[in-house]
């Protein structure tokens, strides 16, 4: 765990591509399979979408129903996501939230800028 | 990661140390979790406790300097059967730490890792210290926690995970459920209730009144686009002290003055909370003071119906995801509702409108005279057409000897019921003066006085034409009150003349005065009173009829020898084929002495 830190953030990638599975159906970006958003993993998620978000898709779906964790640097890429769906007149779709992820959406008034879907 | 539970006091304190990582935090969560599940402590708190230390850690690495980028952060933390408490050491130089911190504008990126701490601990305290910070954060146990007691800590971890995290999902599925099936009922109910003739306005109160129960709100305000202006205004609310005046929907350069406004507008949900940021203007924000909630657009199809406000009272309860469903099937069943009511109120206006219709269509007919009192050497025929939007012209013949008679031809400007009211008192006040049928101007200016004030009162008025008949004179008396004039032939056929005596239609001036013209009635003669509904008939290219075209009739007709009836007959079937068949506007009446 004392590892270098360049390295283990190539190893995070790893493990999130690994688990997370990006699809696209007609304008909208799909991404299954998030087990955690947290400082560790938020920004290469973000990167990692925003790679992926080519023109013309307009909106994000990210399936939240296996997400078991989510801190504030999670939502925070969450809204920075939304920037970009939002810059494409598109919408950041946040699909079955787990209940814990859920709580914390609402807590901090998310759940409003975004849309929350049960599915 | 080094982890060392105290094993002396059995798990009750558990002590860890992590490296100045990210990547270290969440393994760290995890092994709190796992203690915190050991003693029985359920899924939410579960979550709070899980959460808040990661945003404790995460903020200690965030802050860390090439000196303490080194030191490895320690985490504290006791599990007692009331209280959690979770400690978590750093070697930065520190920070300092807000009493109280509101969430970020929703569009910020950063900075809601302090108030997931403050809003998820009972009480948090950063302690700042030479070399060393410690951040203690504090949450009090519910009484019910500790309802596992163990002897295989192994295990029981992870079944007391499991059960933790199974009851809070069924909490939720629960509450969601709930909310759907409550949302449901009331719906499937108010649809039934709506059959029966519960009126808009008791019926949205209803519904609403029911939302706030499904929704543990505490107060809603409806406001319906008015029709006519286009301004929000008050249809339902949930108590007196939010009927506030219409507002506008105008848009300032600035800012819209009110967040319903802004909301229908954007066609969004507003969400406001009542401080800083709500303008002081706001109605919602005067009637309301502290309070959260939003505001829906009620929307069906492209047409904006109104808006939905709902609100709690206090800043710390703000409605849940499966909450702000509800209101949004509500608000789409409501949008039906009013849709439905409005299509149904037009119906049934329209209705009310061709009942008002027979009824002046009935009392007009019943003014006309079946049979016409006849005159010894004349014969008469009258004619009234009425319009689709039934006027007030009627015509009537007064016997008042052997040899005498009084025309009456009149217009009440107007339509409907007023209109057949007028004309049947008019008709009646001339019938209850014969005394002064032998001069019309008389006659005319005693019905003017009695029928003034009321007529004046309406905005309403009457032309009228009286024509005294003396067939022993072979001559004739008329008067007019504003009507258009009458026609005869004169000179053997020859020629036509207009009579058209001096006069103001009866109710303009309460002392108006009116003349009387004499006329002999020469051998073959034809008398033609008529309302303005025949020169003012229109064909289908919308020209008049006119009273050039009415003189020229009557001037083809001066030498043939039909009767009355027949004469009749020819001017209304010379109106009919210059109408071709189009809508009357206007009543057409006349009437026809020939001798």
């Amino acid at each position: 765990m004392v590892a270098p830190d360049g390295f283990a953030q190539q190893d995070r990638l790893a493990v999130l591509k690994r688990s997370m599975n990006i699809s696209i159906h007609g304008d909208t970006l799909s991404i299954e399979g998030v087990k955690e958003l947290s400082a560790a993993n938020a920004s290469a998620f973000r990167d990692e979408v925003r790679t992926a978000m080519r023109e013309p898709l307009r909106n994000i779906e990210i399936d939240l129903s296996q997400a078991l964790f989510l801190d504030s640097c999670g939502l925070g890429v969450l809204v920075a996501l939304h920037k970009t769906a939002c810059n494409r007149n598109g919408l950041v779709r946040l699909i079955n939230p787990a209940p814990a992820v859920r709580q914390i959406l609402e807590l901090t008034r998310m759940h409003r800028i975004f849309e929350v879907v049960k599915l | 990661m080094s982890e060392s539970p105290d094993k002396s006091t059995r798990c009750i304190t558990l002590r860890l140390t992590l490296n100045c990582d990210l990547a270290e935090v969440r393994p760290a969560t995890l092994a709190l979790r796992g203690f915190l599940a050991e003693h029985g402590v359920p899924g939410e708190e579960l979550v709070a406790c899980e959460l808040a230390l990661a945003e404790a850690c995460n903020n200690a690495i965030n802050h860390a300097d090439d000196t303490s980028r080194h030191m490895r952060i320690g985490v504290e933390a006791a599990c007692s059967p009331t209280e959690i408490e979770i400690r978590v050491s750093d070697h930065t130089s520190g920070f300092d730490w807000p009493d109280r911190v509101e969430l970020p504008d929703p569009t910020c990126e950063r900075g809601r890792g302090v108030f997931l701490i403050q809003s998820l601990m009972n009480s948090s305290t950063y302690l700042r210290g030479r070399g060393e910070n410690c951040l203690v954060m504090r949450k009090s146990r519910s009484p019910h926690g500790d309802r596992f007691p163990s002897d295989d800590p192994l295990n029981l971890e992870d079944v007391t995970l499991k059960l933790a995290e199974n009851e809070r999902i069924i909490t939720d599925m629960a509450e969601e459920l709930c909310s759907c099936y409550e949302s449901f009922s009331a719906i499937f109910r108010y649809s039934s209730e709506q059959k029966r003739a519960v009126g808009l306005e008791d019926f949205s109160r209803q519904l609403l009144d029911d939302l706030l129960q499904i929704t543990a709100a505490d107060w809603y305000l409806l406001r319906l686009v008015a029709p006519g202006t286009g301004d929000l205004r008050v249809f339902a609310a949930s108590e007196p002290g939010l009927l506030t005046p219409p507002l506008p929907i105008s848009s300032s350069p600035t800012r819209p003055v009110a967040w319903e406004v802004d909301a229908a507008i954007k066609r969004r949900d507003i969400w406001f909370e009542h401080k800083g940021s709500i303008s002081a203007t706001d109605p919602l924000a005067v009637a309301k003071g502290v309070s959260t909630g939003f505001i829906h657009p009620i929307i069906f199809g492209e047409t904006l119906i109104g808006t939905v406000a709902v609100g709690k009272a206090g800043l710390h309860n703000p409605l849940t995801a499966a909450k702000i469903n509800v209101v949004h099937t509500f608000a789409d069943f409501l949008a039906i509702q009013i849709v439905n009511a409005r299509i149904q109120e037009e119906r049934v206006n329209a209705l009310l409108v061709a009942r008002d219709l027979e009824i002046a269509r009935n009392i007009q007919r019943s003014l006309l005279l079946k049979t016409l009192p006849q005159l010894p050497g004349f014969g008469l025929a009258g004619h009234c057409e009425s319009a689709r939007q039934v006027g007030g012209d009627f015509y009537d013949v007064i016997k008042l000897s052997d040899t005498s008679l009084l025309l009456v031809i009149a217009d009440v400007m107007g339509k409907g019921i007023p209109a057949a009211m007028f004309a049947a008192i008019m008709r009646s006040l001339v019938r209850a003066l014969p005394d002064l049928a032998r001069h019309p101007s008389e006659l005319l200016a005693r019905v003017n006085r009695l029928l003034f004030d009321e007529l004046s009162e309406v905005d309403m008025f009457i032309t009228a034409q009286l024509a005294f008949v003396d067939a022993e004179e072979n001559r004739l008396v008329a008067a007019s009150a504003g009507h258009c004039p009458m026609l005869i032939t004169a000179g053997y056929g020859s020629q036509i003349k207009m009579i058209s005596p001096e006069g103001m239609p009866l109710g303009i001036l309460p002392d108006a005065g009116f003349g009387d013209e004499a006329t002999p009635l020469e051998e073959s003669c034809r008398l033609l009173l008529y309302t303005d509904g025949l020169t003012e008939a229109r064909d289908v290219h919308g020209e008049l009829f006119g009273q050039e075209r009415l003189v020229e009739w009557m001037r083809q007709r001066s030498d043939d020898q039909r009767t009355a009836g027949k004469l009749k007959e020819d001017l209304a079937a010379e109106l009919a084929r210059f109408q071709a068949n189009m809508a009357l506007n206007d009543d057409q009446t006349f009437l026809i002495l020939a001798r």
